[in-house]
């Protein structure tokens, strides 16, 4: 695994080639040094053979004179003597051929020149020989002298000449022994030569190979993230171009001109052919940015439109950054977004959030209508009402005397449900500020808002320890005003009512849907009466808007006050129970958050 | 200043011409021995205000929603101006929004009178703010007995 991330490494691969042309280099002039050496054995081995094939022939050539000198003395024929013999002239070519075969051998010329008066010798003993066997007076005696002289000479002659010739056979064998071995050294060379460079080819031919499919692979991966790429500008809309601030080259995406609404390359990418499709109150404003970025090599980030060919206008987010490519040239790239969606959703939630504004003041209006203007008739029914209590009313028959009261009912009725509608409104509102609060103070305040209502039904209060928590201090003001005011309303004739507020730990599982409440998270706050109870059944409609259980009039609810207080604490996040049994009581559970 | 409490001048400034017509019958027949000048809304009052002859008022009911001029905006201005630092404002109105007593509060008003819907009860109010010790009243002063209850 190691040795073939090694292998992979480019790096190391390239010094190792480096060093293997050295060896390969160096074996070759090794090689090429033992083939010239080879060479000059040959040469050295031919000019023996021909030293020793010329010596040879001297020694030929002698011998025919001996034979043509002995062939006269004995038939005294004339025609042994022609013209050429005893002529050294073809000795004479043959040393000094053998004399230029062997120059570069002193020992050798020195033989040589012995050889040659050695010839010259001859040659006067043949002279000798002859003149004796012409002359008239046959000294027998001294004949058979030279001829013995003469053979003996040749004799010696042909001892040294052979000596040579054996002398440069030693050296022809000495050589054919150096020739062997500089032969096996140069195959040696030559196999190593050939298996280097195989080797060398064969692993460079296997580290194209591993490269080529190194770089079909990234190369399909590459071609694999682009089609993603361009797929993933398609989707999310976006498309990019690229800039070479050198050669001021453009390049756009495929999606850059989809989203001028144009084919992928459909024209040229240029800035002048760009700024056609820029709306033209933008024109200015995008050359502006986009020279001065240039200037100041300050990355943008800017806005404007677009105007399609059919004359749609599309919002485009555009930003551009700096970077140097890898021949060094700066090159802006950026992106640009289509924004016409979030823009004109932008533009829906503006409206609707005017929309929601004005329909906050209507109904603040409304509440301000409800609250003054619709009191202000109640109001006088009441006072007149009273004006006539105070001044004639018992010249008032007993009849209209009832009459009266149930004038003063319906308006006070009325009243109480105009100041509870009221109250929900302001709930739904939102003005909502949130605050630290005690909820001591909260209770105190509300038993003190109810205290004549208190009073009037003996009612007692009895409240244990509160938390404090964030919330909207007078809604949570108006969530135990009602709570309280409801128990009080519907508590029994004959019996004082008992109102008992606390807190309790969360020990049981509460869920309200899918929601648990753990008491880590929530307060829990009980509000427990004596009061007269209802079916557990209708446990959770009385907390819905004009939902009431008791019709009978002397229970004055008006059917929004429970309503109000879960929206109280819809608003707060939290959840509200009742749990009721009839002529028992009624016991409300608020779960609150903790923070 | 006038120190004598039978003397004393009450203003009240309302649209309404019953609620008026409650007010100074609930005056008479408290036999009070004061001055009551009406008005029919904020305009008439500041007119008579700005006038420098008049001798100030000890008490200014102001009733909040008045054509032409609401009582708050005259709150505003008669705060505003250093010569009525003396006059007690008792905001008298049939509302009683949070956002109403909240803001007259703020502005500088003494007290906040929801209009009683009863005659006898009305008398009652009169009566008991008339005799309100205001430097008392005003040092102690805060959100919850800013607003009056019987």
């Amino acid at each position: 695994m190691k040795l073939l991330k090694l292998y992979k490494n480019t790096q190391i691969f390239k010094i190792a080639l480096v060093i293997a042309i050295l060896v390969v280099g160096y074996i070759a002039s090794v090689f090429y040094n033992q083939m010239k050496a080879l060479d000059a054995s040959v040469g050295l081995i031919a000019t023996s053979t021909e030293t020793q094939l010329e010596l040879e022939k001297v020694l030929s050539v002698l011998s025919m004179y001996e034979n043509n000198l002995r062939g006269y003395i004995i038939t005294k024929d004339e025609s042994y003597l022609s013209k050429r013999f005893l002529e050294k002239g073809e000795l004479q070519r043959n040393i000094s051929k053998i004399k230029l075969l062997v120059s570069d051998n002193p020992a050798r010329v020195a033989d040589l020149d012995r050889l040659n008066k050695m010839v010259d010798r001859r040659f006067e003993l043949y002279h000798e020989t002859l003149l004796l066997s012409k002359s008239e007076v046959f000294e027998r005696e001294r004949f058979h002298a030279k001829l013995k002289e003469s053979n003996n000479f040749t004799q010696s002659m042909k001892t040294f000449i052979y000596k040579t010739i054996n002398a440069e056979g030693d050296k022809i064998k000495f050589h054919n022994v150096n020739h062997q071995f500089e032969l096996e050294d140069s195959i040696v060379s030559a196999f190593l030569l050939v298996i280097l460079s195989l080797l060398i080819l064969l692993l460079s031919f296997n580290k194209m190979n591993v490269d080529i499919v190194e770089l079909k692979k990234s190369n399909d991966e590459f071609r694999l993230l682009n089609l993603s790429f361009n797929n993933a500008e398609k989707i999310a809309g976006f498309g990019h171009w690229k800039i070479n601030g050198k050669t001021a080259v453009y390049s756009f995406s495929d999606n850059f001109y989809r989203l001028l609404g144009e084919e992928p390359h459909a024209f040229e990418p240029k800035l002048s052919s760009l700024l056609k499709y820029i709306h033209p109150d933008d024109v200015d404003y995008v050359v502006e940015a986009h020279n001065s970025s240039f200037e100041k090599m300050e990355s943008t980030n800017i806005m404007f439109r677009y105007v399609l060919a059919d004359g749609k206008i599309k919002y485009i987010k555009s930003i551009g950054t700096f970077a140097k490519n890898s021949s060094g040239d700066i090159i802006k790239t950026g992106v640009v977004y289509d924004m016409t969606d979030q823009y004109e959703r932008t533009l829906e939630l503006e409206e609707s959030n005017i929309e929601l504004k004005s329909i906050n003041a209507e109904l603040e209006s409304f509440n301000n209508i409800v609250s003054h203007d619709l009191q202000e008739p109640l109001h006088k029914i009441q006072m007149f009402i009273s004006r006539i209590e105070g001044s004639e009313f018992d010249a008032v028959s007993d009849k209209n005397k009832t009459y009266f009261s149930k004038i003063k009912l319906s308006a006070s009725k009325m009243q109480t449900l105009l100041i509870d509608l009221v109250n929900y409104s302001r709930t739904i509102k939102g003005d909502k500020v949130y605050v630290d609060v005690d909820l001591r103070d909260t209770i105190h305040r509300a038993i003190d808002e109810l205290s004549s209502d208190i009073e009037d039904r003996n009612a007692t209060i009895k409240l244990g320890t509160m938390p404090r928590m964030k919330a909207i201090s007078f809604q949570l003001d108006q969530l135990f005003i009602n709570l309280i005011s409801n128990s009080l309303k519907y508590s029994k004739d004959d019996v004082v009512p008992k109102i008992n507020i606390f807190t309790e730990d969360i020990f049981e599982n509460v869920y309200f849907g899918d929601k648990l409440i753990l008491d880590e998270e929530y307060h829990k706050i009980v509000i427990k009466d004596n009061g007269i109870g209802f079916k557990q059944e209708y446990a959770d409609k009385i907390f819905i808007l004009f939902q009431r259980l008791e019709t009978d009039p002397k229970y004055t609810g008006t059917g929004l006050g429970l309503a109000i207080c879960k929206r109280i604490i819809d608003n707060h996040n939290g959840f509200i129970k009742a749990e009721s049994e009839p002529n028992v009581g009624t016991t409300f559970s608020i779960f609150m958050p903790k923070s | 200043m006038i120190s004598n409490k039978d003397l004393m001048h009450i203003l009240i400034a309302d649209d309404d011409e019953d609620d008026r017509t409650f007010f100074s019958e609930a005056m008479t027949e408290l036999k009070m021995n004061n001055k009551l000048t009406l008005f029919n809304d904020g305009k008439d009052l500041m007119d008579y205000l700005t006038d420098p002859e008049i001798t100030l008022p000890h008490i200014l009911f102001l009733d909040l929603n008045m054509p032409y001029m609401s009582g708050f905006e005259c709150l505003k201005m008669i705060r505003a101006n250093n010569r009525f630092r003396d006059v007690s404002i008792a905001i008298y109105s049939t509302s009683s929004s949070e956002k109403d007593i909240e803001e007259t509060f703020i502005e500088g008003a003494n007290i906040y009178i929801k209009k009683p819907n009863d005659f006898t009860k009305l008398k009652k109010v009169i009566k008991e703010v008339l005799n309100i010790n205001w430097q008392f009243h005003s040092s102690g002063l805060n959100k919850e007995t800013f607003f009056f209850s019987i």
